[in-house]
């Protein structure tokens, strides 16, 4: 039954008032970022808007090094969910074989866990295994999250992949090397790149893990974390809000690269491999 | 748990004509021959587009993430739960014998206090959020058309920023002099800070989780076919009646991911008690994480850890095998236009 | 054990008076923006008649019926019912119902439970539910025991319809309504299928309305039908009338194979108009003014082989192109010499003797018709 036009405008006020409530807290950060005041309040005057705290932060040496190590760690974190993914993916959605149902529940297992339990887990099995803890070891526990993620996403594409495409190909004499090259991964290369993109995020803002598992080194949110429980100092949230920002701009650039390629691939279409 | 990954990763015996070579004696011989028998069966798999052809794929694909799962994931929770039966304050898993002192010392002291509060925390938030996420989830399923990209989006990119940041825009929200204290300040109603109580802690997971409550609800709910409401309706029911007897039955196994996930992840919340409540409420995660740092004392910690395992692991299993996620995810791919 | 409650007499009815129309559409319009998927249709649905609509694809005719039913509201136009207007009326408080193309069987429930759910929702008491789904399910052949806890996922495609339409008389409307229920099905379950709505329209005596692409379907099942296209009725009347007098060429063609040859006036010799076919004079009913085109229909089994000496009022030299064999009957298709073509019907056991024939028809067997 259609909703009434009275019902529609309920739910969208309803919908509304939550977006609103929900990015309340980003609203103060940005304010927060602003004030000139070393200790916040609100409301402040316009005399004291300033954008001092994000000079700061942008040439603090010690948050270069912070982003620096979130960065290697999201890149390469990144790098391996989306292997790992992709051949599970394929596992998950495309073969039927006889484990695909264990296998299917092994992949969500890491999900529906506490992440503070897994990083501690991790942490006493590198202290068994006598390897100091390092962004290294933060790389392994976020791709222990991260790929189930990506294998996910990519099933999902996986799942509408038509096999017949590939019966073809090898009708017509190509390897196995050649089907998986030029026909598997173009096909998921979309589900790919989505999956690239959740994989960068999360792991650049993820907390829990890293917490347990950087040992010397430290990312980004736990710098944040460690400064916001030792009382307020307005560069958090400047930092905070760069954060944010690098992460969407993370986002646009994957994705202007992916709509790039296809643009590119689209022209020369004589020009196969 | 072990022997789960070694029926999978081996190549089974007598199930495929294959040519058996003479068995040479030794080690490295049978490593060879094992080896031999696996590249011999991808290239029959790979002549055969068939069944077996499938298997041998599925099962070549799926050995990164089960290696990765085995040594990230399986392997570290059996050494959890090994430490939890080591002496107090020791450091190593090899020089002692097991115990059960860890448990003993959990359940006579405070730490069964924590727990409990830190399950009713976990509940009360499932909670909140199902009751908070389901009219927004039914919007987005079944209401919205254009808009509900955008508050997918919109909801879906606060995943991307760290919890942490989310978190302390709200202690700016609500701290003493911060934009909701100070905005009442303004208006003549002097309030103290909103922080550092059980309500707020309750506030930050609902809003930390809330996505995760949102997205199953909504796919669960995009199950319900359309038309099976519509001939409910066409049958005289009203609008109660269809939630109770065809929305409700029909995106259980939403509700159940959803409630589960939220459940599994609040419980080991760490960051939203100790940032918005400071002191005040110690949840489980982070008498953990003091019992690894400040205790010293490694295998308490471990005892704690495995029994959230233990709780985790009862309700993924126990609920979650009733619910098809092939079919969901399956479902979803191909409503995506 | 008594008649069950559901079959009415229908003896009393047909010994009445004329039906009464138990549905009325008027003017009824559809637009979504600049599209317009249903363009002033009218017509009535008689008391306890078995109506169509027929249209292929696109023509609106489920766009048509989800706003009989309630579940669009029309831009324009009145549906009433028993002469009241029921336009606003939202689907759960209309007295009809409608079987959905997918049945939309709640995969959820049980038979029993399906079949129940209308009642339930009415808060009939369980025994009562039970006793009438049991009715309900002997009515369509389906053995209470064997079927009233199975989960309709189990069931099979017949089974299935059969589940929906059980739920559909559970609810006991004034008219039912029907989109494509049988376009999944094979042929042969098909067929089966169309007799037994048939006879339950006939037994329970309920007025049913009945959406399809197929016209062999319409014709078989209708006492009466419309026949939609683009939005617009081009015809209703009787399954025998629409065969014998198509109004316009869509509706012939939209029949299945017929002959339509194009047709321009021409002053012929003599007292009698004469038509030209591709240049060749042709005989017709009716005398035109010249310059007018038309399309002429002539039905492939009104065509026959002339041997020498049988007349027809038209007659045609002709090469033979194909011969095709469709069971009981041969088909042929033939070419004239002024390059129209023609397909002709004939009994199974007729043999040509060459390539070339003569073939004619009688100007009774052809009509006129504007495309």
């Amino acid at each position: 039954m259609n909703v009434t036009g009275r019902q529609r405008f309920g739910f969208s006020a309803y919908a509304g008032l939550v977006l609103l409530i929900f990015y309340f807290p980003v609203f103060c950060i940005t304010a927060a970022s602003l004030s000139k005041k070393r200790y916040f309040s609100f409301p402040f005057p316009a005399s004291d808007l300033t954008l001092k705290w994000y000079h700061d932060a942008l040439v603090s040496p010690q948050v270069s090094q912070y982003v620096g190590v979130s960065l290697r760690v999201a890149l390469l974190t990144t790098v391996l969910s989306v292997i790992i993914g992709f051949f599970g993916a394929l596992a998950y959605a495309r073969y039927a074989w006889r484990g695909r149902r264990a296998f299917q529940r092994l992949v969500l297992l890491p999900l529906f866990f506490p992440q503070s339990v897994l990083g501690l887990a991790l942490l006493m099995w590198f202290n068994f295994l006598d390897i100091t803890p390092s962004w290294i070891t933060a790389v392994l526990a976020h791709t222990v999250w991260i790929a189930p993620i990506t294998t996910l996403i990519m099933s999902i594409q996986a799942y509408s992949f038509d096999n017949s495409l590939e019966e073809a190909a090898r009708d017509m004499g190509a390897t196995n090397g050649q089907i998986l090259r030029w026909i598997t991964i173009p096909l998921l290369t979309p589900g790919m790149v989505s999956a690239g993109c959740f994989a960068i995020l999360l792991s650049w803002g993820n907390f829990a893990l890293s917490l347990f598992t950087t040992g010397a080194d430290s990312t980004l949110p736990e710098w944040l974390y460690a400064r916001m429980t030792s009382g307020y100092q307005p560069i958090i949230p400047a930092v905070g809000t760069l954060s944010v920002l690098l992460a969407i701009a993370l986002v646009f650039l994957v994705v202007g690269i992916l709509s790039l390629r296809r643009r590119n691939a689209a022209k020369p279409a004589a020009s196969t491999p | 748990m072990n022997t789960l990954f070694q029926n999978r990763t081996e190549p089974e015996e007598g199930e495929h004509a294959v040519i058996e070579e003479p068995h040479a004696g030794g080690d490295s011989a049978r490593g060879i021959h094992v080896f031999a028998r696996l590249r011999r069966r991808m290239q029959t798999c790979s002549a055969a587009a068939g069944e077996d052809g499938q298997h041998g794929h599925g099962m070549l694909c799926a050995l990164p993430f089960g290696v990765l799962m085995l040594f990230g994931f399986i392997v570290p929770l059996l050494c959890v739960i090994a430490f939890g039966l080591m002496p107090s304050h020791t450091f190593s898993l090899l020089h002692h014998m097991p115990t059960l002192e860890n448990y003993r010392v959990i359940f006579t002291q405070s730490y069964v206090f924590s727990m409990m509060k830190s399950t009713v925390l976990a509940i009360l938030t499932v909670f909140l959020l199902l009751l908070i996420c389901y009219p927004l989830a039914f919007a987005l399923a079944k209401v919205f058309r254009g808009g509900a990209t955008f508050v997918t989006y919109a909801i879906a990119s606060s995943l991307f920023v760290s919890e942490n940041i989310r978190l302390f825009g709200w202690v700016i929200g609500l701290m003493k002099g911060g934009v909701l204290g100070g905005l009442l300040a303004k208006m003549g109603l002097p309030v103290d800070s909103f922080l550092y109580n059980v309500p707020v802690i309750l506030v930050g997971m609902v809003y930390v989780y809330l996505p995760f409550m949102l997205f199953p609800l909504a796919l669960g709910l995009q199950m319900v076919p359309q038309e099976v409401r519509e001939a409910a309706y066409d049958m005289g029911a009203n609008r109660w009646q269809v939630f109770r007897m065809i929305d409700l039955p029909l995106s259980l196994p939403g509700i159940m991911i959803g409630s589960i996930l939220v459940f599994v992840l609040s419980i080991g919340a760490l960051a939203e008690a100790k940032i918005l409540g400071g002191q005040k409420i110690v949840t489980i995660a982070a008498e953990i994480e003091t019992a690894f740092t400040f205790g010293q004392n490694w295998p308490l910690g471990s005892a704690l850890a495995t029994l959230l395992i233990a709780l985790t692991m009862v309700l993924v299993f126990g609920a979650l095998k009733k619910v098809d996620f092939e079919s969901l995810l399956g479902r979803k791919a191909e409503g995506q236009s | 054990m008594g008649i069950p409650s559901v079959i009415v007499d229908r003896s009393t009815r047909l010994s009445g008076g004329p039906a009464q129309t138990i549905l009325e559409v008027a003017g009824v319009t559809k637009q979504f923006g600049s599209f317009t998927a249903v363009k002033k249709v009218s017509f009535r649905i008689r008391e306890g008649e078995f109506f169509t609509l027929v249209g292929p694809s696109g023509s609106g005719k489920t766009t048509l019926l989800r706003m009989l039913v309630g579940m669009e509201p029309p831009t324009d136009g009145d549906i009433l019912l028993r002469d009241k207007r029921i336009n606003d009326l939202p689907p759960n408080r209309r007295p009809t119902c409608l079987v959905f193309q997918s049945l939309a069987l709640f995969p959820h429930m049980t038979v029993g439970q399906n079949i129940e759910f209308p009642m339930k929702v009415r808060n009939i008491p369980p025994d009562d539910r039970h006793t009438r789904a049991d009715e309900l399910l002997r009515i369509l052949h389906l053995d209470p025991a064997v079927y009233y806890n199975k989960s309709v996922l189990k069931c099979s495609g017949g089974e299935r319809q059969r589940v929906a339409l059980a739920r559909a008389l559970a609810y006991d409307p004034e008219i039912l309504f029907f989109d494509e229920p049988l376009s999944a099905i094979d042929a042969r379950l098909r067929k089966m299928l169309q007799k037994e709505l048939k006879d339950i329209q006939r037994n329970t005596g309920k007025t049913f309305c009945y959406v399809t692409h197929s016209l062999e379907e319409a014709m078989v099942m209708s006492d009466r039908l419309a026949i939609l296209r683009s939005g617009a009725v081009e015809q209703i009347g009787t399954p025998a009338e629409i065969y014998a007098s198509p109004c316009n060429a869509f509706v012939a063609e939209f029949m299945g194979e017929v002959n339509l040859l194009d047709v321009v006036g021409v002053k012929g010799g003599g007292a009698e108009w004469q038509f030209k076919v591709y240049r060749e004079p042709i005989r017709l009913s009716e005398p035109f003014m010249a310059g007018i085109q038309r399309k002429l229909l002539v039905r492939p089994e009104s065509i026959r082989f002339l041997n020498d000496g049988d007349t027809a009022d038209n007659r045609f030299q002709v090469k033979v192109k194909n011969e095709f064999l469709l069971g009981s009957r041969k088909q042929y298709h033939v070419e004239g010499l002024g390059g129209f073509k023609l397909i002709v019907e004939c009994s199974s056991d007729h043999t040509i003797t060459g390539p070339a024939a003569t073939i004619g028809w009688d100007v009774k067997d052809s009509q006129i018709l504007e495309s």
